[in-house]
């Protein structure tokens, strides 16, 4: 019918950047999994896949009670060693009988939740996007807990560089005429909706995963240029606000690094309409000048306070 | 210049699952206790005299199903060398290949209790336990956590603790537990799966026996590759068990180890330890590649399996 799904996005909770063995320690979540790791052309960690059991009311836009019963997939990844990542989704399908069956049932098809009865998956999907009420299936708070599992591991000096919310993203694909809807809601609530002419592929949750991603540090960055004042504060105390940018953000703008080929025109729209890479950039520009502005301040000073003293 | 098609690959980023060599079942002919031992070698016999007709009737019955008769069906029997330590390799197991001949049984492979909690320095009791999923009672959001009693998995929601009091209100009144996928009336089984004493893990009878399925179904993996595999027998059999291969493999002509389904032919009183297995087995998370590679496989050769990996498991109780 759909996939739904959330991603939680935040500030890894250490001091500096983490190197690839101690991801690979944070992402350990299940034993004997292995932790996978992409180099290229930026680094990317991903825990094992790990199933939380539900049964539940889905949210419905028109408070039809519908029931689902299933597995919810949840991961976590740290992308650049420094952004920190929860992520859960679930395929929602028509179940063969409207009772509940045994758990083994579930469980031989992870990450689908069966719907007891009838629904529509575009009421479950508006219900969704608007915001679940409390008795109903909730992943956000299971990939709120995945992305704490990381932030707690006690490899993390829990001095990050700056503090910064994190931002929650919800998903949903439906089969369809290719189209992607990206939606601002709040300060920290975004949604998307995508259609897809295909049947769903974990790399559509990737792709969610990497819109995220984009999407958190497109915000922390503008929240950063924010903070500077610039204009208003002095230069020197400006560029000062701005170093954490410099140091930790603006190396990781890789739109669509870990996204299949065949995604990649939605990407790609985005990128046109409403422009994520365009106000990245002229952020970024912004940061630059403030920090050379302020070299070249500090220069001149220093070169009168030469010439003074010859 | 025409567009090139550019292929760039990370092995690092890839899962990478192996595959287990699979027979079409996988005949368990007996478990042996410190209990059955001390019984001397008469009650051996006795339990090979029940298995051996059983045994043939599902060898025939696979045969069958086969086209060409091409059935591939190897045996297997368990000693228990985890609960208790009782003789040697050297002194039990001629003893049991001996018993087991009087019968026209063959075993396949010899394993020990002890692996299934841990062989080779892999834990895989440890790997069971990290892809238990627990089955949620109805109102499972997923808003909290599970709730969980440490070292116990059950089947639905447990009663109330006696006397807990909720905030502001009256103490709780008994309410009883309640099976989730209940038919009109509950069975509710809770297992222990573990017990520890001065910082010392041990599984229970059940979890291990969970875990020994699994490594007969082929559905376990560590670091994608198989935890397990069987070494053929040595020129003489050792003194102690721990110089006793996890499995070892008697009969250099036998069917591979795991299996689409097991069969264990066992006495009534395991009844209870198998409805744990079952209830454990029910809630075991099995890596989904693996689960795809053995339905391929299935599919490939016409043979159709059960979806649910718990009833790929069955018995005979006489």
């Amino acid at each position: 019918m759909l996939v739904m799904g959330e991603v939680h996005t935040a500030l890894l909770q250490n001091s500096g950047e983490i190197q690839e063995p101690v991801c690979r320690q944070v992402l350990g979540l299940m034993a004997g999994e292995t932790v996978r790791v992409s180099r290229r052309p930026i680094a990317h960690a991903l825990s094992p896949d790990l199933l939380t059991g539900v049964d539940c009311r889905l949210p419905s836009a028109s408070q039809a009670r519908v029931r689902a019963v299933g597995t919810v997939v949840s991961r976590c990844a740290i992308t650049g060693g420094r952004v920190a990542q929860g992520s859960s989704y679930v395929r929602v399908e028509r179940a063969a009988v409207d009772r509940r069956l045994s758990w083994s049932h579930y469980l031989s098809r992870p990450g689908v939740a069966e719907v007891l009865g009838k629904a529509k998956a575009g009421d479950l999907a508006a219900g969704f996007l608007d915001g679940a009420p409390p008795d109903c299936l909730d992943l956000g708070a299971i990939s709120g807990r995945f992305l704490d599992l990381a932030q707690s591991s006690p490899l993390l000096d829990r001095r990050a560089p700056f503090r910064i919310p994190r931002t929650r993203l919800r998903w949903v694909t439906e089969v369809g005429e290719p189209s992607i809807r990206f939606t601002l809601h709040s300060d920290q609530v975004r949604t998307v909706r995508i259609a897809h002419p295909e049947p769903f592929t974990p790399a559509l949750a990737a792709l969610c995963e990497d819109l995220a991603l984009h999407d958190w540090l497109l915000t922390t960055l503008l929240v950063l240029v924010e903070r500077a004042g610039i204009g208003s504060a002095p230069g020197a105390q400006a560029a000062a606000k701005l170093a954490p940018a410099v140091d930790h953000l603006l190396h990781l703008w890789m739109p669509g690094a870990h996204v299949g080929e065949s995604l990649a025109p939605y990407w790609e729209s985005l990128d046109r309409r409403p422009g994520f890479t365009r106000q990245w950039r002229t952020l970024e520009d912004r940061v630059r000048d403030q920090v050379a502005l302020n070299t070249l301040t500090l220069l001149s000073i220093t070169a009168q306070t030469g010439r003074r003293c010859q | 210049m025409t567009s090139v098609n550019a292929a760039f690959g990370e092995l690092a980023a890839e899962r990478r699952i192996a595959s287990a060599p699979l027979s079409h079942v996988s005949i368990e002919l007996g478990h042996l206790y410190m209990e059955d031992f001390e019984a001397g070698p008469e009650r051996l016999r006795e339990q090979f005299g029940r298995v051996a007709p059983w045994a043939a009737a599902v060898r025939s019955g696979w045969q069958r199903r086969i086209p060409g008769g091409r059935a591939r069906v190897s045996t297997c029997f368990l000693i228990d060398d985890y609960f208790s330590r009782f003789s040697t390799p050297a002194e039990l197991v001629p003893m049991v290949l001996e018993a087991a001949a009087e019968h026209d049984l063959s075993i396949d492979y010899l394993a020990r209790e002890s692996s299934c909690a841990e062989a080779d320095g892999v834990e895989l009791a440890r790997l069971v336990e990290g892809r238990l999923v627990d089955d949620p009672p109805p109102g499972t959001t997923g808003s909290r956590p599970p709730v969980k009693e440490t070292g116990w998995l059950c089947n639905g929601s447990r009663s109330p603790r006696p006397g807990s009091v909720q905030a502001m209100g009256p103490a709780q009144r008994w309410a009883p537990p309640v099976q989730n996928a209940k038919r009109g009336h509950s069975i509710f089984v809770d297992v222990e799966l573990w017990d520890e004493n001065g910082g010392r893990r041990t599984w229970s009878c059940p979890f291990l026996a969970a875990v020994w399925q699994l490594l007969r179904l082929g559905m376990l993996r560590t670091e994608g590759e198989l935890p397990l595999r069987p070494v053929p027998a040595g020129a003489s059999w050792p003194a102690r068990w721990d110089d006793l291969p996890p499995i070892v493999q008697l009969n250099d002509q036998a069917a591979p180890f795991s299996a689409y389904t097991t069969l264990s032919v066992l006495s009534p009183r395991f009844l209870p330890v198998e409805l744990a297995v079952r209830t454990v087995l029910s809630q075991v998370a099995v890596d989904a590649e693996v689960l795809e590679q053995v339905r391929r496989r299935s599919d490939g050769e016409g043979v159709a399996l059960e979806d649910e990996i718990v009833d790929r498991v069955t018995y005979v109780f006489g």
